[in-house]
């Protein structure tokens, strides 16, 4: 409690720090609030800034960005169908329908609430056990427990977003596909980077390095989204979302008590695991909250406890995602890689010893991240009543605008042009696959753990001597997955009863 | 041949047969060509088993599997199509030509814009696609079409040119070139 008053006081007590803290808070939640850019892009614009910077500042700085980005997702999500960040994305399936039905204040209101308590519950934990946590998680979980999470996270959550089951399983294994363009995780072959067939063939430096996800999320969510918008307007057929200031009453938070609860647990708990970060901490706080809700049907319809299952989930996961980083220099997302590239600008080794060695360092980032959290529930207040007359814009007024973010965004990330090609041609893709009935947050999620997915999968070979039983030799990967297989079978199941009943409704 | 709903209300055309199958027939021809293509890649990896292929090849046979899963699922539950459930009253015919070619713009026009940015430079065409993006939207008043053109421009330009530096494509026409760089200059006065 001693160090987190003085980091408090630290933060608080110095002009430079508390205008880096604003700056920090209001930049996040503007970038992560603006279709088309997010919190990457603001923090790949101030990263060389850092430099100049105290590290204390600069890390600090970060932390807040992350948290106060991750909410601001959210809005567009909600306002838009557009999320601002892919740990967003099970935002929009409960939050846009709620803006259609006049309740974009009530559903902002709730991801404004809820972001904020996942935050500030994660936040507590954080700093009451850093050390042990970090500790317990990298003893506990290798490669095996890692591969075996993914798969039962994937199992659980592949049909959040399509039309059935088995739509949502091709859309993730279409993101898996996808994320095996590159070089392979063990031998460093570079793959799909030259084709040929009937007689053509390619070669692309290009495809060597892989397709970054960033050019991919903007195309099949803010893309896609303004392409199927427009084709709506050309057809008559565009529904006009309506802008509602209501905030949440305090019973509709009270229903919702288990959900916020459980989506802490499973945020915190995939946020302090390297890699698996807030996106499917997001995927599995909704699908839990799906399946133990008793207004089920209603979600994907407009139900706020799906916005709230998702935002508490992933703003839970942002305060663990920092135990691994400082207390093993381990980064568990794109963000807390640039914090990392932080330490290293300044020649700072995150480890153990920046307890000892650089404890103010640690203490005003903890401090800053629980402060930052408190005040987002005040100023997303604000923002609730601010940001949701952008409704009243004309869609149709904004749509270039946002394809013109969204252009600088993916062309910005490393000077290519052709990121903004793989951008609109995944719009184009994106638009088809919605019309069909696939899940475009099911191949973003595909694309994001593919990677890390493979990885893991190609160590626990190594490890276990390409024994495919061993898997259930280590107690947690076995029961994760028994869980992801029971889920799979489940699911199954679930989809030969509809059937069933369908047919039987026919009789 | 036509196959009743589950709804059991209209007959149900063959050609939803054929969706379902042409669905399966595009994923699974997808998958053949990407496995196809991992020969190209296929070498030994020393220190792993499975080398560079074997994951992408069982993520094919995977989805192949789900695709054809799908189709027999499909032709089990048979039911009609989400879109047609939710045609609305008051929907422009989607026959009509005109109605057609503009939501095909909206596909081309950008992918034509992309294929021009590179070549004269993003800070002239980009007007032209806010402009040819609205137009799309259907505005048709000059005015709106002029002033939120200009504040979009006028807002990148501020943001992305003059507070964060981004270096957009500055054409690779020298005329073109020349101009770009003009209005780069414009718009980073004073600093």
């Amino acid at each position: 409690m001693d160090m987190f008053i003085q980091g408090t006081m630290n933060l608080f007590g110095d002009w430079n720090t508390l205008l880096i803290f604003a700056m920090g808070l209001l930049g996040g939640m503007i970038f992560g609030a603006t279709p088309g850019v997010n919190m990457l892009t603001l923090g790949a614009v101030v990263l060389p800034f850092t430099i100049t910077m105290l590290p204390e500042h600069a890390i600090m700085l970060f932390s807040v960005i992350y948290c106060a980005g991750v909410f601001g997702g959210a809005i567009t999500a909600i306002l838009f169908n557009i999320p601002g960040a892919p740990e967003n994305a099970p935002t929009c399936f409960d939050g846009y329908p709620m803006t259609l039905r006049g309740e974009s204040g009530k559903a902002i209101g709730a991801a404004v609430s809820c972001s904020a308590i996942g935050g500030l519950a994660s936040a507590i934990l954080m700093m009451s056990a850093t050390g042990a946590i970090a500790g317990w998680a990298i003893r506990a979980f290798g490669p095996q427990e890692i591969f075996a999470l993914i798969f039962f996270g994937l199992a659980v959550s592949a049909s959040i977003g399509a039309a059935t089951l088995w739509k949502g399983w091709l859309s993730v294994l279409a993101g898996l596909l996808i994320a095996t363009i590159g070089t392979d995780p063990v031998g460093g072959i570079a793959r799909f980077n030259e084709g040929s067939l009937l007689g053509l063939s390619f070669h692309s430096y290009y495809l060597s390095a892989g397709i970054h996800f960033i050019p991919i999320i903007l195309g099949f969510f803010a893309v896609s989204e303004v392409f199927a918008q427009a084709v709506n307007i050309a057809m008559g057929t565009r529904e006009r979302p309506k802008a509602g200031l209501e905030f949440p009453s305090a019973a509709e938070f009270w229903r919702v008590r288990w959900t916020m609860l459980r989506s802490v647990g499973i945020g915190f708990f995939a946020g302090i695991l390297p890699g698996i970060g807030a996106t499917l901490a997001a995927f599995l706080g909704y699908s839990q909250a799906q399946r133990w809700s008793r207004n089920r049907q209603n979600f994907g319809k407009g139900e706020i406890e799906g916005v709230v299952a998702s935002e508490t989930a992933n703003n839970a996961a942002t305060g663990a995602a920092m135990i691994p980083l400082l207390a093993l220099g381990l980064p568990g997302g794109a963000l807390t890689a640039m914090m990392l590239g932080i330490f290293q600008i300044h020649g700072m080794e995150p480890g153990p010893l920046i307890f000892i060695n650089s404890g103010e360092l640690v203490w005003i980032t903890f401090a800053a991240m629980f402060w930052a959290n408190l005040l987002i529930i005040f100023l997303g207040w604000l923002q609730t009543k601010t940001v949701v007359h952008l409704l009243r814009i004309p869609f149709r007024w904004l749509a270039p605008g946002i394809l013109m973010l969204a252009i600088v965004g993916a062309y910005a990330l490393r000077n290519l042009f052709i990121d903004v090609w793989v951008m609109f041609i995944a719009g184009i893709a994106g638009y088809l696959l919605r019309r069909t009935g696939y899940s475009a947050a099911g191949i973003v999620l595909g694309l994001i753990l593919g990677k890390l997915g493979e990885s893991a999968f190609t160590k626990s070979m190594q490890l276990m001597d390409y024994n495919f039983l061993g898997f259930f030799e280590r107690p947690i990967a076995a029961v994760l997955i028994v869980l992801g297989v029971g889920a799979v079978i489940l699911s199954i199941a679930g989809e030969f009863r509809r059937v069933e009943q369908q047919k039987a409704s026919l009789d | 041949m036509t196959e009743r709903t589950l709804d059991g209300e209209s007959p149900r055309p063959t050609s939803e047969f054929w969706r379902s199958f042409a669905e399966m027939a595009v994923w699974l021809l997808i998958c053949g060509i990407v496995y196809s293509q991992t020969g190209l890649f296929d070498r030994e990896i020393p220190d792993y088993e499975f080398g560079a292929t074997g994951w992408p090849r069982a993520l094919c046979i995977a989805a192949a599997f789900g695709a054809v899963a799908q189709f027999c699922l499909q032709r089990i539950v048979a039911r009609r199509a989400p879109e047609n459930a939710n045609a609305k009253s008051g929907a422009k015919s989607g026959g009509d030509w005109r109605t057609l070619a503009q939501r095909a713009a909206v596909f081309v026009f950008p992918l034509l814009w992309l294929y021009l940015a590179p070549r004269v430079g993003f800070y002239i065409s980009a007007p032209f696609f806010v402009a040819g993006m609205l137009l799309l939207m259907e505005v048709r008043s000059p005015v709106n079409l002029f002033a939120v053109t200009a504040a979009i421009y006028a807002l990148v330009l501020l943001f992305f040119t003059r507070l964060f530096f981004v270096a957009l494509p500055v054409g690779r026409i020298e005329a073109f070139y020349d101009v770009n760089v003009a209005i780069i200059g414009l718009a980073r006065i004073g600093l």
